[in-house]
């Protein structure tokens, strides 16, 4: 795209498009201790997650999508940022990362929340496009339904 | 495609630059670019003469219809039952009768479905095809569900056609009743063989529907000639407003038929024991109609009448080949269906960029186009697809707009790879 296209073209940030192109996670786990889907009968775009926990730790993860450059970069950029951490932290996380989509962004106070979303703010665009932001839900939908399974 | 052009008879040109003047949404800016606007098939836009005609009733000549004894409710009678004769010759109907107002062409369809499903005994069979919409699909296998009738879907080949023997093997045992085929596909494109198609469901015994939603638009219609026994269409597509619907039935059938809604205007004589139908068409229309949305579809017929479908089925079919031919050069584009005879609606899919980041970036760029799995789930499947982008073009469509979409489809995937 040439320049001025590309800055209308934010919604695609360059972290989107290296994700969609090259997930680092895309995988799937034959052993896994939780499995989640998300599917969106819309578009038709859905994803699988395979999990691997040691006690309420999330060792690893892996997904599996077939989506938009968004669903897939989504998955993808979730898998890296729950990776490591709890349940319960990942389930906070996916209530802030939805937050920053459908909330009005803080117009007085800047809340220091959001700046921990980290790479996971190049999503942030959606919000003038709701028509996409079931794309990068998807993800957090489906790791919703794998951790129903998992005693909190 | 052929290369090979075919002769030339004197088509009238359409004026593209006067139509277009007369659709002022034409002259909006998207993301401060100008609309191109290439998704006439899910909804076209609305010429002046409709916009003008629906404000014009509303403020000039309004009033419920069928009941009233004054002046407004005669003349808005009279407004409303002259769009029946209009529908009726566009169609080349037998009669005005025959022609019952509908919201749209589901309901029309379910309309059928339920009425002459009705007439229906367990272990008969309705036969639809592969390519259908959801609109012809899913009230057919309501009435199996409700009715033990057997629902059977007709194939296509990998080009996008009906399979015709396949179709012929399905109607052999003589349980079809009904056959309900798409005119014209939303997604391929794929114009079927009508005549053909009925003329085979007869031999067998079987009625035969087509929807029309997509065809009625591109070319001339002409039910008798098709011998259909039922057709349907819908008026948001044919530059008309939404909220209006058509079936057109042989007469014969739909006095058969069982009413499809209960209420006002729809019986003949009603006490608390019992109640009477109306005569055809009114039986199957309950209540107060979209009585507006009548008459402006009435003002889109007449405006599509008088540019007349030798310009505009030229004009489509000049815009048909172009898309294809400029779309064979965008790098990683594969055409979604390749049938023998096709309308101006072109599905697409790109290497390595789906189909919903096609039309947000396109949007972008002030472009609209369709993007999804188009209401014909089962049809994706079939191509092994979860969803296209998808182009389709209108009287006001410019061969520059299709230029500037496979233009922008090359930067798209540049983007993206």
């Amino acid at each position: 795209m040439n320049t001025s296209t590309t800055e209308r073209d934010a919604l695609y940030d360059r972290l989107i498009v290296e994700r969609a192109r090259a997930p680092l996670y895309a995988g799937r786990f034959e052993e896994a201790d939780a499995r989640g889907d998300g599917r969106n009968p819309l578009c038709g775009d859905k994803t699988h997650l395979d999990i691997v926990l040691n006690g309420h730790h999330i060792q690893d993860i892996k997904h599996q999508t077939r989506g938009c450059a968004i669903c897939t970069a989504a998955a993808d950029l979730m898998a890296e940022h729950i990776r490591g951490g709890s349940v319960a932290q990942a389930l906070e996380l996916s209530g802030r990362f939805r937050a920053m989509l459908v909330e009005p962004p803080p117009s007085v106070v800047v809340d220091d929340q959001s700046a921990s979303l980290g790479t996971l703010e190049v999503f942030a665009p959606l919000r003038s496009h709701k028509a996409r932001i079931r794309c990068a839900e998807l993800p957090w939908i489906a790791l919703k339904e794998a951790f129903s399974h998992v005693d909190g | 495609m052929s290369t090979q052009t075919p002769t030339v008879h004197a088509v009238p040109q359409l004026d593209v630059h006067a139509i277009r003047q007369q659709f002022p949404i034409l002259g909006e800016k998207v993301h401060d670019r100008p609309l191109v606007f290439l998704d006439s098939a899910a909804s076209a836009q609305k010429p002046n003469a409709v916009i003008d005609c629906m404000a014009n009733t509303m403020r000039h000549q309004y009033a419920n219809i069928h009941r009233g004894l004054h002046w407004m409710s005669e003349r808005t009678t009279e407004a409303y039952e002259g769009v029946r004769d209009l529908v009726a010759d566009f169609l080349n109907a037998p009669s005005r009768e025959e022609i019952v107002f509908t919201r749209n062409s589901t309901e029309a369809i379910n309309l059928v479905a339920h009425s002459f499903g009705a007439l229906l005994k367990p272990g008969q069979a309705v036969l639809i095809s592969q390519m259908e919409h959801h609109a012809n699909l899913v009230p057919w296998q309501m009435l199996r569900d409700w009715a033990g009738i057997d629902l059977r879907v007709a194939p296509i080949t990998d080009d996008g056609d009906l399979d015709i023997e396949a179709y012929k093997a399905l109607l052999a045992d003589g349980k079809v009743a009904l056959v309900a085929i798409t005119h014209m596909s939303n997604v391929l494109g794929t114009i079927t063989p009508a005549k053909q198609i009925a003329d085979m469901a007869h031999a067998a015994g079987a009625q035969v529907l087509f929807d029309g939603s997509q065809s009625v638009v591109h070319h001339k219609t002409d039910v008798q000639a098709l011998g259909a026994d039922f057709y349907t269409f819908t008026g948001h597509k044919l530059y008309g407003p939404t909220g209006i619907g058509v079936l057109w039935g042989r007469r014969d059938l739909l006095e058969q038929m069982p009413p499809f809604l209960g209420g006002g205007d729809m019986i003949s004589t009603v006490t608390f024991e019992h109640s009477t139908w109306a005569n055809i068409p009114h039986k199957f229309e309950a209540g107060t109609p979209a009585i507006v949305e009548t008459i402006g579809l009435g003002a889109a017929i007449e405006w599509v009448n008088k540019i007349g479908f030798d310009g505009i089925a030229a004009h489509e079919a000049d815009l048909t080949t172009h898309a294809l031919q400029r779309l064979a050069t965008v790098p990683g584009l594969n055409i979604v269906g390749h049938p023998r005879v096709r309308g101006g609606v072109v599905s697409f899919t790109m290497a390595d960029v789906h189909p919903h980041d096609i039309a947000t970036l396109l949007d972008r760029n002030g472009i609209a186009i369709r993007a999804g799995h188009h209401c014909a789930e089962p049809l994706m499947r079939r191509l092994g697809l979860s969803a296209t982008a998808r182009a389709s073009f209108g009287i006001y469509t410019q061969k520059e707009e299709i230029d500037v979409l496979a233009d922008t489809l090359v930067r798209i995937r540049d983007f993206f790879v």
